[in-house]
């Protein structure tokens, strides 16, 4: 593309945004540079600079907005703060909007309540319309797109993974434990990050066990064909994706006729299927509910119907709330109901709930390995010297994402701080049948 | 130097008002027409009365800013304290107010003592915070790095505005509030404004000039947060 045809298409894409929506013109309008976002921003915190300061990063786009969309802009040029698109500069927004984590942070201090995660999904819009995704992110959606899931794994993969799990825990407990799949009728559809299937299943374990003990094995199942909620449309901007790839989960859900959604550890995943599809009614009348598993089995915790041995979760254990589950979704008590329950030593990090820290990985950076050193030195910065306070030696976390940056993060700093997710700690120490699992080692 | 004043005094007022009365209107209507899907941001109100309890809690103790910035928020909310009371105070200039105040049962010297105390130290005060502002902006990393000149220039303005009013307080010649109830009257029944004596005072000039292009910015710059947040803050707190 040459430099004339990119930068037609950002300013048009900029000049755009004076139609709506609302939250982006007026955060072009109403930012008064007062500085208060940066001091709130893990990548700020990370390193203080002008280029990690989330004012200058929305600035970026607003220069050209005034340039284009503004009197005083298009009458006093730079004397208003008003700057023309240079094409040169195309690469690196290709890395700005991808140094910012989407947490916010920034939108929970702002006097305003300018929220600039909308400004950086508004620059990784306009990067994807060009074709400039970073390799590294737009393989993860060209394998979803293509396989259902961001693993790329097959519905054979998924049921050898299925039934491998199935031996775990037979093995862990003496009793056949069902992970039920494809079942039409089912009343709960299970949907998890694949993650939580392929690469740190205690979680999907946990859930099943809960069941077990409830006696509603065959009340809930999963798909082979729909396992993975993760959605990476958000996190490149493209709305288009965004909706392909959710709209495959709403008709597996339809087809196999279930009543409720149950969603899995993944932030970004409930938070899309939730907040957005639900809420502002993309496919119009669900036939079915939508609840995240830690909802549920908290629910059943308080109401005393399953038992654990805490004795099995005896080091110090913390809670890191991922931001998509505090501040996009209001849920951060369920998490604790469980582990409380299972673990003998919880402790909180300072600040939490919706006050927490970005682990740095979010907005879908966690994924992108190019930029590996920018995560464990700027972004995950503030998040290490949390875990560090705690003293905790497992960190417990509801979300894929952070799991993946959080673990490179802990193991790159050489802590020694294990990690994992919530059902996970739940699935070593819940009882069946009286006794907790028995097991000598965790992956 | 006639014409400048016959600019300032007489054309002007009616130019600004009119300019920030549509400017205001045209942009809240403005935004209302855009979409704005929803982006609750949590903790959220769980229903409509603690929203609006909310709204208040933003605007009127500047929450959010409490939590986020502890010393910006101390210059922030004394300076708009500040800049409320000498809105209301204001009112004394431009009418006679006096008569409300005397029928609570205050007497004329007590009135005058009000507005020379209060109304002189809230002169001071403000002062001092615009050059707090200025001083933050200049010495603080993270404002300063993205501070551009219109920034600078808002503060400047306010400066300037506040400075001619507290020369006109504190400054040698006393100033008689007669003057000026007299020209806006004028200007409010269209008589002859141009005739008011206030209008030699030079220093009242510059004040009226600069106060009354701050009108015409309001709904063309970020002071616009005036009315702004009520927006910004429901796109992010409602549920």
């Amino acid at each position: 593309m040459s430099d004339a045809d990119t930068k037609d298409k950002v300013v048009n894409a900029i000049k755009a945004m004076k139609k709506g929506p609302r939250a982006m013109r007026m955060y072009m309008e109403m930012c008064a540079k007062c500085g208060t976002c940066a001091s709130v921003c893990p990548v700020y915190f990370g390193k203080s600079e002008k280029r990690y300061n989330p004012a200058e990063r929305t600035d970026v786009i607003r220069r050209i907005y005034r340039k284009h969309c503004t009197i005083s802009g298009r009458l006093f040029g730079s004397l208003a703060g008003a700057e023309d698109f240079d094409p040169t500069t195309i690469e690196d927004w290709q890395k700005i909007f991808y140094e910012c984590t989407g947490c916010r942070r920034c939108a929970s201090y702002c006097p305003f309540g300018i929220d600039h995660s909308v400004i950086t999904r508004k620059g990784r819009a306009i990067l994807d319309q060009l074709g400039m995704t970073p390799d590294t992110m737009q393989q993860v959606v060209n394998i979803s797109l293509k396989t259902g899931n961001t693993d790329g794994a097959s519905a054979e993969a998924f049921k050898a993974a299925i039934d491998f799990l199935e031996e775990e825990m037979e093995e862990e407990h003496g009793v056949p434990i069902r992970i039920p799949v494809d079942v039409k009728g089912a009343d709960y559809f299970y949907v998890p990050p694949s993650g939580d299937v392929l690469v740190n299943p205690e979680a999907t374990m946990g859930l099943a066990k809960v069941f077990h003990v409830m006696g509603m094995a065959d009340k809930w199942t999963m798909s082979s064909k729909c396992f993975d909620g993760a959605n990476y449309g958000l996190f490149t901007g493209n709305d288009g994706d965004m909706k392909t790839d959710n709209k495959l989960y709403v008709e597996e859900a339809k087809d196999l006729e279930i009543k409720v959604m149950l969603m899995g550890e993944c932030g970004h995943a409930y938070r899309i299927m939730k907040m957005m599809m639900e809420k502002t009614s993309w496919w119009g009348q669900l036939p079915f509910k939508i609840i995240n598993c830690m909802e549920w089995t908290a629910d059943h915790i308080k109401k005393g119907r399953l038992q654990f041995d805490k004795s099995k979760n005896p080091q110090p254990v913390t809670y890191h709330d991922p931001c998509n589950f505090g501040r996009s979704c209001g849920i951060t008590e369920e998490p604790r109901v469980i582990l409380k329950a299972s673990c003998a030593d919880f402790r909180e990090m300072h600040p939490n709930r919706a006050e927490n820290w970005c682990c740095g990985g979010g907005g879908g950076l966690s994924a992108m390995d190019d930029i590996l050193e920018f995560r464990m030195e700027v972004s995950g910065k503030k998040k290490l010297e949390q875990v560090r306070d705690t003293g905790a030696k497992y960190v417990a976390t509801a979300c894929s994402n952070c799991k993946r940056h959080l673990g490179q993060l802990l193991e790159h700093h050489k802590t020694g701080v294990d990690l994992g997710g919530v059902h996970d700690m739940l699935s070593r120490s819940i009882l069946i049948d009286g006794k907790a699992a028995e097991r000598t080692d965790y992956v | 130097m006639e014409s400048v004043r016959f600019i300032v005094g007489v054309i002007l007022p009616y130019v600004a008002l009119v300019v920030f009365l549509f400017g205001m209107i045209w942009r809240i209507r403005m935004w209302k027409s855009l979409a704005s899907p929803s982006m609750t941001l949590f903790p959220a109100p769980p229903d409509e009365a603690a929203n609006t309890r909310n709204v208040i809690k933003e605007v009127v103790l500047f929450a959010s800013l409490f939590k986020g910035d502890r010393l910006l928020w101390i210059i922030a909310w004394v300076f708009h304290g500040v800049l409320a009371l000498i809105f209301i105070g204001h009112f004394r200039v431009f009418t006679n107010a006096d008569a409300i105040l005397s029928a609570c049962g205050m007497s004329e010297d007590s009135i005058q003592a009000m507005s020379s105390g209060a109304g002189g130290a809230a002169g001071i005060v403000i002062l001092i915070m615009v050059i707090l502002f200025v001083v933050r902006r200049m010495t603080l990393q993270r404002a300063r790095e993205v501070t551009g000149l219109a920034d600078y220039g808002a503060l400047l303005l306010i400066g300037l505005i506040v400075t001619t009013g507290n020369i006109m307080r504190f400054g040698g010649e006393h100033f008689d509030l007669t003057l000026t109830r007299d020209y806006f009257a004028s200007l409010a029944t269209f008589s002859n404004a141009s005739a008011a004596e206030v209008l030699t005072n030079n220093t009242f000039l510059v004040h009226m000039l600069l106060g009354l292009l701050l009108l015409m910015l309001i709904p063309f710059s970020k002071i616009l947060h005036l009315g702004g947040i009520f927006f910004t803050h429901q796109l992010i707190r409602k549920q």
